[in-house]
């Protein structure tokens, strides 16, 4: 057995260590460990501050997923007020969510992502000319797939970002890739383990493409995030308001925040995502995937397979509350629920619900620190997130000093993450888990299915046809979860033209309200009120958890989709989704875990996320060390 | 190392399009005209740069801002004019090789590669409450320093703290420059700073090797020497008395002041009303919101944010934002009566003639 350190891990957000013990014989990952390794404390921070404020400090959450967490968190503030938001406002949030998650998939897949995939190496094989033809061919292969995103506003005369499929084009990124090389200088792609066999998977030509793309997209992403530069007037961290949005709309005077000249510009932006994401990324993916699952790339699934979670998403019109079940009767997207066992086959996979009442009921979700370093009084217990406590408990590692580690220890504490669990037990989340999760639910009757659960089980049943297997068997996997993200990245688009056609039809019809102020004075809240703020995050299910007393924040609570998915050991063995998904992977070279790599990347982690902070009580907490948990409610 | 001219033959790129590339690169760091043959020349000799870039506590807002910059893009920054060799986003290697790397590249580059902090070090728990390869990021960062010629500190966490250091401030986070000291620092705030200054000042480090002229704060002058409030597309509201009173009220749809809804641009220094974000397309005064003051030291702790100016700590203003305005307004009043005046006196002028 050989014990196999990666830390820093990269291409993520945050800090992230993975430990693995592999059978030098087999490959086999026989144990994994995966610690997050920082702490900020921004929930403590957040305490009796002035509610309207807090949308600003959780968005630094995270800038990665930038905007998400100012998102759950005005929802759980309207949550926990009783403020229902105008439909403007309503369709603005889902567009600025809805280029989000193009955005944020993108730059994943390109970025992040396909450095596990393709070398910049390899590409310098390729011939440019035999790369254009390759290029022409994947387009006419899989090109179909963009017929699957409806489009309401048939605006787009014809699309302006084309993948090039020239050999002058790929010449050119060529040549610079190979005087990088020469240069000695070689950046980013420095040190890497090239030398791997999972590069050789691909034909030359594959690895130019996608290198290709990944400079093209580089310059291509900023631009799709514009939607929520023109409604929150910046990104990263644009601004939102409690009650609604804060651009006003006016069609007669051009210094409106929002006007006809600023609505063609998100417009614009809009089918520049589509194309980005439908004659791009999904092209590549598919090509890419389609390669690996042929070659016995299956692997990866790990928790995927017996155990998912999604809260829902896309509310259709504005809803009267979280807590009570409005929002999961208006949503579009089906992914709220668990689903256990997908792999037996969805017919075989089981179903619950996530509604309203789920998210206040102390025994559904509830966090751990057997493993984590917290202390809880009873650490065989888990807490609901209004009745956390978060005392620091730093206990070192098994092998080396308290401040030079040589390996964790997997029996004791190891990370600076909790551990979420649903009913106690763990689930992963994501875009994969959404898709299984809305995929049973069709499939299965359990819900009335919108225009979007059609479009996500056309785009599986797509792609299943394609790679010649069924659903279970592709989707719970390495290769399915990155896919199922790409796939997502295109209902982000298609969303965001459905809504971008509400504004504009509901505009016309004479509204241009943006705001729902009645309530935005405090003298006009109750004395006490607590709220849930429910999102999907581009990383998986988020819930913010408020508690308002006096005006002020008494206590703010976040669970997050790295938690979840990169949480340690429960006391009760149970094991998050990065450590199932290590267990369930084969390294060919074990000091250069590629594989690995592919499966932690996957899920795109987010570790500032995860090690925010959870709970505490209202003294001063300069001295964290003695935080006893105030049960918030 | 190559230089730029030779990066950019290499992309095939004419000497026409080098110099105009040239040209809006000296009006984009606020240089005049007349130091594009100095720019052309430093990008014709200089080679590219070896930048570290490390990150701590920190939500990666910065990294994400550098990549939507359009000019220069951020592609032909890292590709073309310095060399990455280090980034906790963008390296697509991990783990040991890549610890090894930072260490050969220090070595190699000794005094002459850039260190980028983004993020700041904790120091509670012996700096435990950040770690990067089992060790403080504490540790990291001095050692990266060490080597370094000068020190970029990305972003309001590193510039000031930010959002990890506000009240109580749990891990006791702290600015680069509080455990630092013996080393250039360029302090580039903001959560996060508008992506072109971001790489301004990076063109203008590895252009001109020299870091650029700073204030008593440690900000490049060029790029922090305004506050938002002087050069608003509003301001022309706020010097007539017109201010936003309510969210989504008529005034609100008519782009009007927003220094009665807590606005911070009377006292935050930084690019938003000039160069704004997205090469010019918002910034949020713009888009309808308040400026929340993001490039200023401690601004979390100067809330809530909703409420008016008054009382906050404005280093070096002669009065409130109250008086700021009043005086303005008058100002205001006074030129449009001499304008008044001169205009009258020209007519008259005029029908005499």
């Amino acid at each position: 057995m050989k014990r196999v350190v990666v830390d820093p891990v990269t291409r993520i957000e945050g800090h992230l260590r993975i430990e693995l013990i592999v059978d030098e014989k087999t490959g086999r990952v026989k144990d994994a460990v995966s610690a997050g390794t920082m702490w900020r404390g921004i929930e403590l921070i957040l305490k009796g501050r002035d509610p309207r404020d807090a949308w600003a400090f959780a968005q630094r959450i995270c800038g990665v997923c930038t905007s998400i967490h100012a998102y759950a968190s005005v929802r759980c503030v309207e949550d926990a007020l009783g403020i229902k938001i105008p439909k403007n406002a309503n369709y603005i949030r889902n567009i600025m969510y809805g280029t989000l998650q193009a955005h944020d998939h993108t730059v994943h897949f390109y970025h992040l992502h396909a450095l596990d995939w393709v070398s910049p190496v390899e590409a310098l094989k390729a011939d440019p000319v035999a790369t254009a033809v390759l290029q022409n061919k994947l387009l006419e292969k899989y090109g179909a797939i963009s017929e699957l995103m409806p489009d309401p506003l048939g605006h787009r005369a014809y699309p302006r970002k084309f993948p090039k499929a020239t050999p002058g084009y790929f010449r050119a990124f060529q040549e610079k890739i190979k005087k990088l090389v020469e240069s000695g200088q070689l950046g980013i792609f420095s040190a890497h383990w090239w030398d791997h066999p999972d590069y050789k998977l691909l034909p030359p030509e594959v690895h130019l493409m996608a290198v290709a793309h990944y400079l093209n997209m580089l310059d291509v992403q900023r631009e799709m995030f514009i939607p929520q530069v023109v409604f929150g007037g910046k990104n990263p961290h644009p601004h939102y308001i409690v009650g609604g949005m804060m651009c006003s709309i006016s069609m007669d005077n051009m210094n409106a925040p929002i006007n006809a000249e600023k609505l063609a510009v998100v417009e614009d932006a809009i089918y520049t995502q589509a194309e980005a994401i439908n004659l791009f990324y999904l092209i590549d993916l598919l090509a890419i995937g389609h390669i690996y699952v042929q070659k016995g790339w299956t692997y990866g699934g790990g928790l995927a397979k017996r155990r998912v979670l999604g809260y829902g998403e896309f509310p259709d019109e504005p809803y009267e509350d979280i807590k009570g079940g409005d929002y999961h009767n208006k949503i579009l997207y089906h992914s709220n629920g668990v689903v256990e066992d997908f792999a037996k086959g969805v017919d075989k996979a089981k179903y619950h619900p996530m509604v309203g009442k789920d998210f206040t009921d102390p025994e559904v979700i509830q966090e751990f620190v057997a493993h984590s370093w917290y202390r809880y009084p009873d650490e065989s217990k888990g807490l609901h997130p209004w009745e956390g406590i978060t005392e620091p408990n730093y206990t070192g590692p098994k092998e080396g000093t308290k401040t030079h580690w040589k390996y964790l220890d997997e029996q004791g504490k190891y990370s600076w993450l909790k551990s979420p669990r649903w009913r106690g037990k763990p689930c992963e989340v994501g875009p994969l888990a959404r898709y299984i999760v809305t995929y049973t639910a069709v499939k299965q009757g359990h819900v009335k299915p919108s225009w979007m659960d059609e479009m996500i089980v056309r785009q599986i049943d797509t792609v299943s046809k394609v790679l010649g297997l069924p659903p279970h068997v592709w989707l719970p996997t390495t290769v399915g979860r990155t896919a199922a993200r790409g796939l997502e990245a295109q209902v982000g688009v298609a969303a965001n033209l459905y809504f971008f056609k509400k504004l504009i039809d509901n505009i016309k019809a004479g509204d241009t309200t943006v705001a729902n102020m009645e309530k935005w004075e405090p003298q006009k809240w109750p004395r006490e009120a607590k709220g849930v703020g429910i999102t999907e995050a581009p990383r998986g299910a988020l819930g913010h958890w408020v508690h308002i007393k006096e005006g002020k924040i008494a206590n703010y609570q976040c669970v997050v989709p790295t938690t979840w998915n990169g949480s340690p050991r429960d006391p009760m063995g149970g094991q998050g989704a990065f450590e199932e998904c290590m267990k369930d992977t084969v390294v060919k070279v074990p000091e250069k875990p590629v594989e690995v790599l592919k499966g932690i990347h996957s899920f795109d982690p987010c570790l500032a996320c995860s090690t925010h902070l959870y709970d505490t009580e209202g003294r001063e907490i300069v001295e964290v060390k003695v935080q006893g948990g105030l049960p918030a409610c | 190392m190559e230089t730029f001219w030779e990066a950019f033959k290499r992309h095939g790129v004419s000497r026409r399009d080098f110099i105009k590339f040239a040209t809006t690169i000296t009006g984009m760091m606020g240089l005049a005209p007349s130091m594009v043959p100095t720019v052309v020349r430093a990008m014709e000799t200089k080679p590219r740069v070896p930048v570290i870039w490390i990150h701590g506590l920190e939500c990666t807002c910065c990294s994400e801002s550098f990549i939507r910059s359009a000019t220069p893009l951020a592609s032909d920054v890292v590709l073309s004019m310095i060399s990455l060799e280090y980034d906790d986003t963008l390296s697509a290697a991990a783990g040991e090789p890549l610890e090894e790397h930072r260490k050969k590249i220090m070595k190699e580059y000794w005094g002459n590669y850039i260190l980028a902090v983004e993020g700041n070090p904790p120091l509670g728990e012996d700096g435990m409450y950040c770690i990067v390869a089992g060790k403080p990021f504490l540790e990291h960062l001095k050692e990266s320093a060490e080597g370094a010629k000068a020190i970029i500190a990305w972003g309001s966490c590193a510039s000031w703290g930010c959002v990890q250091a506000a009240k109580p401030n749990p891990t006791t986070a702290v600015p680069v420059d509080k455990v630092i000291t013996n080393k250039p620092i360029i302090k580039v705030p903001g959560c996060p700073p508008i992506a072109e200054v971001m790489t301004g000042v990076v063109m203008y480090m590895v252009l001109f090797d020299r870091i650029p002229p700073l204030d008593s704060q440690g900000r490049p002058k060029m790029f922090y020497g305004n506050r938002i409030h002087d050069t608003c597309y509003r301001r022309a509201f706020f010097n007539a008395g017109q201010f936003v009173e309510r969210f989504d009220d008529d005034a609100a749809r008519k782009g009007w002041c927003l220094y009665k809804m807590g606005c911070r641009g009377p006292t935050t220094y930084n690019q938003c009303g000039s160069i704004r974000w997205y090469n010019g397309l918002s910034y949020p005064i713009q888009a309808g919101h308040g400026c929340i003051g993001c490039a200023e030291k401690d601004f979390w702790d100067n809330g809530p944010f909703y409420e008016r100016l008054t009382n906050i700590p404005v280093p070096k203003q002669e009065a409130d934002a109250d008086r700021v305005g009043a005086v303005a307004v008058a100002t205001a009043v006074g030129g449009a009566i001499v304008h008044g005046v001169a205009s009258k006196l020209r007519n008259s002028g005029k029908k005499e003639g």
